[in-house]
């Protein structure tokens, strides 16, 4: 039986990855970053479930050479783990945790963190901390190009997953705290050549430009964490990070379009068909990056087709998807002193004594945000979105330098102050919150979730600990000391009928799967032959 | 020079423009052509005696070249050792000045940088014609921005990565490398019957990951497996200082050299 097995799994080996494979996703494999186009980070496996959690072991570890803070969520494919880091991406047997082929690019003018990879016909894609797009042979690890979409000397680094959909590479933009100008970008998945590029923040003239002041060009707005797609309406939906200079708005007045906002964009075009701003002229680094989450339900009573986000800013939003219109927001978090809550059209209701000023101003949230990059999960079969919060205040400071671009440069400061990691689930139809595990820790972590039709949650706690939760009750299920802080999200595969859940720590991937008891191995013969 | 080639390696570096390096030194005298050569009359008078002409290495001194592959020094760091000399080895310290010392630094950093940094002699379109041909037949096993065989390491940035000596004594001496893990010929036995052929990309004594002739990637494990059997040495032909006249390894050094998957960055293009 095993045997057979595994000639299936080589057999399948050469079959390529389609956009209906990534449209299906995730199954026994788990082909994009959030695991599916709509961003909900949930598994039909259910091997691993309430009842048999208590069952978990690790399988293996694989130590990602010379990595320090691992931000990667894998990618499984046919039996391949992909993990990528700075610069690297290394091919792992998801069964053995052995590794297959690694690829590095130790010219890279940038050594910043990398949250993942895609996965194309017989091609992986990674992007470099420079903004080169690199795609390899799945198999061997042999590069098919590697061009440059972006400069780096403007201030523009790469740190997210490529979204791959319809044969177009999506890659973002990083980099809005020392001052560039934010884009999402689509590339021929077969030659990496340009196909569009959409700025997020406007240029001299253009619509929305009459909402800065003369920091246009640096104005920032990066686009560091990937987004979800809705094949039906083909639109991406993508996510925009801060205003530059973070802590000093006086120097751009106005809204800062297109800055901590929701963007939808065509996938042929690029071309913006709507957005929607949480945080108009933010001055707390409050980055709209979280995901953008497709949900159909009923909000308010009316079926929708609903995009759901947890924002930085302490709301949780709900907006139809196909209009932009704002439908909701309810609290994240219990402390949140900047508003006193959103308005029927979207806008935040703004408290005083919120902003930073030369001697500080204290307030909720802290610069870290209610959440933050941590992916979040939606549970169809549980109706629950979960999302990692943070319950933390700090202070805002600005300073009155004139600003300079790329240079570290942020007009001022904040402080991160005590604080309690808290996970919640939340019901999309209300918006309220339904069960909450708080952690203990230092509020350090950015573990994500994966959830399964097994009814389990996964997640890391702030301490290093790997646990498994009840879906429904929030109720913990298993935990493993990994003993060192979690930075990454967990995803879940299967190879020969069994499920595996696998997460990256600081320095290592580990894959867990349920106890069985150990068979010997039998050695072959192994004969060295001279040529 | 091109007569001269391939003992004229050496000779290369004199016209070593600078290109980007892990060990970057901000010092003016690294990729000044005028320190290099400064620094070869140095290394020739000095340092050669141990370490080769060529810095390949001989009886009392390591290879410099090849050491940089695993243990790459900055320039500060080859700096120190110029200066400092490695107590409780042969290597002595020294009194040159400082620019001196530092036009040194520059030739061994032009020894060891990527070859794709440096100008080689050769044409690089000829080497191109070399490498696909059926008399070295490179591509059989070798692949170059997705085309050619799989059964070899991939070449798409083999120029940017290595330097010229030790592409050449890739070519010439294959068999000198010892780290043949990860690019073992292989062929499976399976225990009903089956056979795999390939190249073992990794294997322990409990799984093996397999790219057969064909270039799918097999996921193996040894319990299914009743005989391995490997090759003993390099599966890449050892006669390609014999194979190939020397204008065509010239040529053919010269196309790898240029291999090198941010060549489009070093013009300063954005593709």
């Amino acid at each position: 039986m095993k045997l057979l097995l595994s000639l299936l799994l080589t057999l399948a080996a050469s079959a390529q990855v389609r956009h209906e494979d990534v449209a299906q996703s995730p199954g026994t494999d788990w082909l994009t970053y959030a695991g599916s186009y709509n961003g909900w980070r949930y598994s039909p496996l259910s091997q691993i479930n309430a009842a048999t959690a208590k069952n978990i072991v690790p399988k293996w570890v694989y130590h990602v050479p010379g990595a320090r803070g691992l931000r990667s969520s894998p990618l499984v494919y046919q039996g391949v783990l992909y993990i990528t880091s700075g610069n690297s991406i290394h091919a792992v047997d998801a069964r053995s945790g052995r590794l297959v082929w690694q690829y590095a690019d130790p010219r890279a003018k940038e050594a910043g963190p990398n949250r993942g990879a895609a996965i194309w016909a017989d091609k992986v894609y990674f992007t470099t901390s420079d903004n080169y797009l690199t795609a390899l042979n799945r198999h061997t690890g042999a590069v098919i190009f590697s061009k440059k979409f972006a400069d780096v000397e403007k201030g523009t680094t790469s740190t997210s997953a490529p979204v791959i959909a319809k044969g177009k590479v999506i890659v973002g933009s990083a980099g809005g705290d020392g001052g560039m100008r934010g884009f999402v970008m689509a590339l021929s998945a077969d030659t990496g050549a340009e196909l569009w590029k959409a700025y997020t923040v406007p240029a001299k003239g253009e619509k929305g430009a009459e909402t800065w002041g003369n920091l246009l060009e640096w104005g920032g707005g990066a686009a560091w964490l990937s987004g979800t797609y809705d094949p039906e309406l083909n639109t991406l939906f993508w996510t925009t990070g801060n205003p530059w200079p973070d802590y000093n708005g006086s120097v751009r007045m106005g809204d800062n379009l297109y800055t901590c906002s929701l963007l939808a964009l065509d996938l042929d075009t690029g071309k913006m068909k709507w957005y929607f701003q949480f945080t108009p002229h933010d001055t707390h680094d409050w980055d709209a990056q979280s995901w953008p989450i497709l949900v159909d339900t009923e909000i308010n009573g009316l079926p929708r087709k609903a995009v759901l986000h947890a924002n930085r800013n302490g709301f949780f939003y709900a907006l139809d998807r196909v209009t932009g219109e704002f439908l909701r927001a309810t609290q994240l978090i219990d402390k949140i002193t900047w508003a006193k809550g959103i308005d029927d059209k979207g806008r935040p209701l703004m408290l005083p004594n919120s902003e930073p000023t030369p001697q500080g101003n204290w307030v909720c949230p802290s610069v870290k945000g209610a959440t933050n990059w941590m992916g979040q999960s939606y549970n169809p079969g549980t109706g629950l979105l979960y999302v990692l919060t943070l319950e933390q205040c700090g202070m805002y400071y600005r300073s009155s330098q004139e600003p300079q671009p790329m240079k570290n440069f942020s007009g001022g400061g904040a402080t991160e102050e005590g604080g309690q990691v808290i996970l919640r689930a939340f019901d999309p139809k209300t918006g309220k919150r339904v069960w909450e595990y708080p952690m203990t820790g230092l509020g350090r972590m950015w573990t994500g979730t994966v959830s399964t039709a097994g009814n389990v949650l996964f997640s890391g706690d702030d301490d290093g600990h790997f646990v498994a939760l009840d879906a429904k009750t929030g109720k913990n299920l298993w935990h493993f000391n990994i003993g060192e802080t979690l930075g990454a999200s967990p995803i879940t595969y299967s190879v020969d009928g069994k499920q595996y859940v696998a997460i990256a720590s600081a320095s290592a991937v580990y894959s867990f799967g349920l106890f069985e008891p150990a068979s010997g191995v039998e050695a072959p013969v192994i004969q060295f032959k001279t040529n | 020079m091109r007569a001269l080639f391939p003992l004229a390696i050496l000779a290369l570096p004199l016209l070593a423009q600078h290109g980007r390096y892990l060990s970057d030194s901000n010092n003016p005298a690294i990729g000044d052509p005028v320190a290099i050569a400064a620094g070869t009359k140095l290394f020739m008078g000095s340092c050669a005696g141990c370490h080769g002409p060529d810095g390949g290495g001989g009886a009392r001194g390591p290879n410099l070249v090849r050491r940089s592959l695993w243990h790459p020094l900055s320039d500060d760091a080859i700096f120190q050792v110029v200066r400092k000399g490695v107590p409780g080895t042969d290597m002595p310290p020294t009194k040159l000045a400082d620019d001196q010392t530092w036009n040194l630094v520059a030739f061994i950093h032009s020894l060891t940088g990527p070859a794709s940094s440096n100008p080689v002699p050769g044409d690089p379109a000829v080497g191109k014609a070399v490498f696909w041909g059926a008399k070295a037949g490179c591509g059989n096993c070798h692949a170059i921005r997705g085309q050619g065989g799989s059964m070899g390491p991939d070449l798409s940035n083999v120029g940017g990565s290595r330097p010229l000596a030790v592409i050449r004594e890739g070519i010439v001496e294959p068999a000198k490398d010892l780290y043949y893990l990860g690019n073992e010929a292989a062929t499976v036995v399976f225990k009903n019957g089956q056979t795999l052929r390939g190249v073992a990309k990794n294997r322990s004594n409990y799984s093996i990951q397999l790219v057969d002739t064909t270039g799918v990637l097999h996921l193996l494990q040894m319990n299914d497996v009743k005989s391995l059997t490997l090759s003993a040495s390099t599966p890449m032909p050892t006669d390609f200082a014999t194979r190939l006249s020397k204008a065509e390894l010239r040529d053919l050094l010269a196309y790898l050299a240029a291999q090198d998957t941010r060549a489009a960055d070093a013009k300063g293009s954005p593709q």
